[in-house]
């Protein structure tokens, strides 16, 4: 094959650019190709791009280690030690599946806590949905000892897989509703879970076609406008999700719907959500009973 | 957009709108301030005012102001240290549909209760944010460039002295925005620039009679960038 120069800015709307892309440069990694395509366009070094990561990566770390320090308590008290919970769970032996995942359950609640609790997170893609990836990524890289330099690397492959999300519908629950949020969290998971366990293009994006899919239609109803019910039981939903999608595309079953098209009908779910349920609290769990006692206590 | 708003920023939470916008509006408004100060008054409006308070709004607006990047974990306890400080903080929450709906507008205030700076902020989505009014005029600016804010006397010719001045230091106007208040005859001049002003151009243009204040503010990734 020829060695076509690589232009000084990469352009790209859709996967299937990327797809196209990593042909026409030759480029066989997924984050490689995402390397690449930052230090162009941003015109930052790949060696200062990929050790900027390696500090969110510690972020994300330590808002796990954070989150399990204490119970978290929100001043709402709608949060109330849920990690801790888990903790005590996996301590007395009572996991229902197995100690990884109720590990996984346990570290996406401590940081999406943490959140809550005003501390220190990596958004990823949003603050509301903070837990998903450190939850599933860094939980299950750990469990099968991938180095570190592979998990940065895929979080390279999550950003580029977000950027995609957002170029073409939307990250924002504000906009699109959760699906934007917690499914565009378990999409861009999933396709880090299956670069780090070495997969090809077909399968990474299967993998994340299925947590977006799975995911399409959530809505955005916090309570009270609070980041807290539903959203951080929602981060759980995302990253287990996320596990479970990269599982199937790991066994070899493939996406019938592309990634692209997958995302083009969020957006257009987004679009014909009601702005009830997009962050306004007007509509959905904001609006039960139990709901509005809260909000009236807040108000009080 | 860059990867790193996607896998990004770090922040404090609860909500990028929320928390991490609101601290870098009180950021980028202590910094055009750039000088000490006794009182706060914050007027949060609409979204910000209806949940602001839950979200942290407050103490991110508080935390910024007293000079804290988005991911400080200072923040929370933001009130208390104001206060051992020295610092008043005055808060208040309105309705108005004619602003954005995470806007806020703070009041700075002297030792003797003087109004020093009034400054307008939205919060703006995914952590960003803007300054959209100083003193009762329209500005935009959110932390992208590096900033030159010059008040001057609208008198002819102040343009072109202060292009002069920055073009002798090789310093690129990438932007230039400028109004002027008939009644006080005093203009205001926001330019983005290419690179940072140092004090030594700063007091060049500040020699200037017609000249009243200058403030140069470094861009924002500089100074939040997380490495
Ligand atoms: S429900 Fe809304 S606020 Fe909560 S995580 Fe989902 S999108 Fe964010």
């Amino acid at each position: 094959m020829t060695n076509i120069p690589i232009p000084n800015r990469i352009r790209i709307q859709n996967l299937h650019d990327v797809r196209m892309q990593m042909k026409k440069f030759d480029i066989q990694d997924l984050a490689e190709f995402f390397l690449l395509y930052e230090s162009k366009n941003q015109e930052i070094e790949p060696a200062v791009l990929l050790s900027k990561m390696d500090y969110h990566l510690q972020v994300m770390q330590e808002s796990i280690i954070k989150g399990l320090q204490k119970p978290n308590v929100t001043s709402s008290g709608l949060i109330n030690g849920g990690a801790d919970h888990m903790k005590q769970l996996l301590q007395h032996n009572q996991s229902l599946v197995g100690p990884l995942f109720s590990k996984v359950i346990m570290n996406t609640l401590a940081v999406s806590e943490l959140n809550a609790c005003m501390g220190r997170i990596v958004a990823s893609p949003t603050a509301g949905s903070a837990g998903v990836l450190p939850g599933a990524l860094l939980t299950i890289t750990q469990h099968k000892q991938i180095p570190r330099e592979k998990v940065v690397r895929s979080l390279f492959v999550a950003g580029g897989m977000g950027e995609m999300i957002s170029l073409n519908a939307s990250l924002s629950g504000a906009s699109h509703g959760c699906q934007a949020e917690n499914g565009s969290a378990s999409a861009i998971t999933a396709a880090a879970l299956l670069y780090c366990m070495d997969q090809d293009f077909d399968c990474i994006e299967s993998g994340s076609a299925f947590a977006l899919k799975n995911l399409l239609g959530l809505v955005c109803d916090p309570v009270a406008g609070l980041v807290e019910v539903p959203c951080v039981k929602r981060n759980v939903i995302a990253s287990v999700n996320a596990i479970a999608c990269a599982e199937m595309a790991l066994s070899g079953i493939r996406t019938v719907i592309p990634f692209d098209e997958v995302v083009k009908a969020m957006d257009l779910i987004g679009k014909d959500m009601p702005s009830s349920l997009r962050e306004t609290s007007l509509g959905g769990l904001a609006v039960c009973p139990a709901a509005k006692m809260v909000s009236n206590q807040k108000r009080s | 957009m860059s990867l790193f708003d996607i896998i990004g920023p770090v922040m404090i939470g609860p909500s990028s709108s929320h928390t991490a916008g609101a601290a870098k509006i009180g950021f980028l408004a202590q910094s055009v301030l750039g000088k000490p100060f006794k009182k706060v008054h914050i007027t949060l409006f609409n979204s910000f005012a209806e949940t602001g308070l839950g979200h942290g709004t407050d103490k991110a607006i508080i935390g910024g102001i007293l000079g804290f990047r988005m991911d400080d974990e200072r923040i929370p306890r933001s009130f208390e240290l104001a206060r051992e400080q020295g610092i008043q903080i005055e808060f208040s929450c309105e309705k108005d549909s004619k602003k954005h709906p995470n806007e806020v507008c703070i009041e700075f205030y002297s030792e003797a209760e003087a109004l020093l700076l009034t400054i307008s902020g939205q919060s703006i989505g995914g952590g960003a944010a803007k300054i959209v009014e100083i003193n009762g005029t329209p500005v935009w600016f959110g932390g992208m460039h590096d900033i030159l804010i010059i008040q001057y006397k609208d008198v002819p010719g102040m343009v072109g002295f202060f292009g002069e001045v920055l073009g002798d230091h090789h310093i690129n106007i990438a932007y230039l925005d400028i109004s002027r208040d008939a009644v006080t005859e005093k203009a205001l001049a926001v330019l983005k620039l290419d690179q940072y002003c140092p004090e030594n151009v700063t007091d060049i243009i500040r020699k200037n009679i017609h000249i009243l204040d200058v403030i140069s503010i470094r861009r924002l990734s500089d100074q939040y960038s997380n490495t």
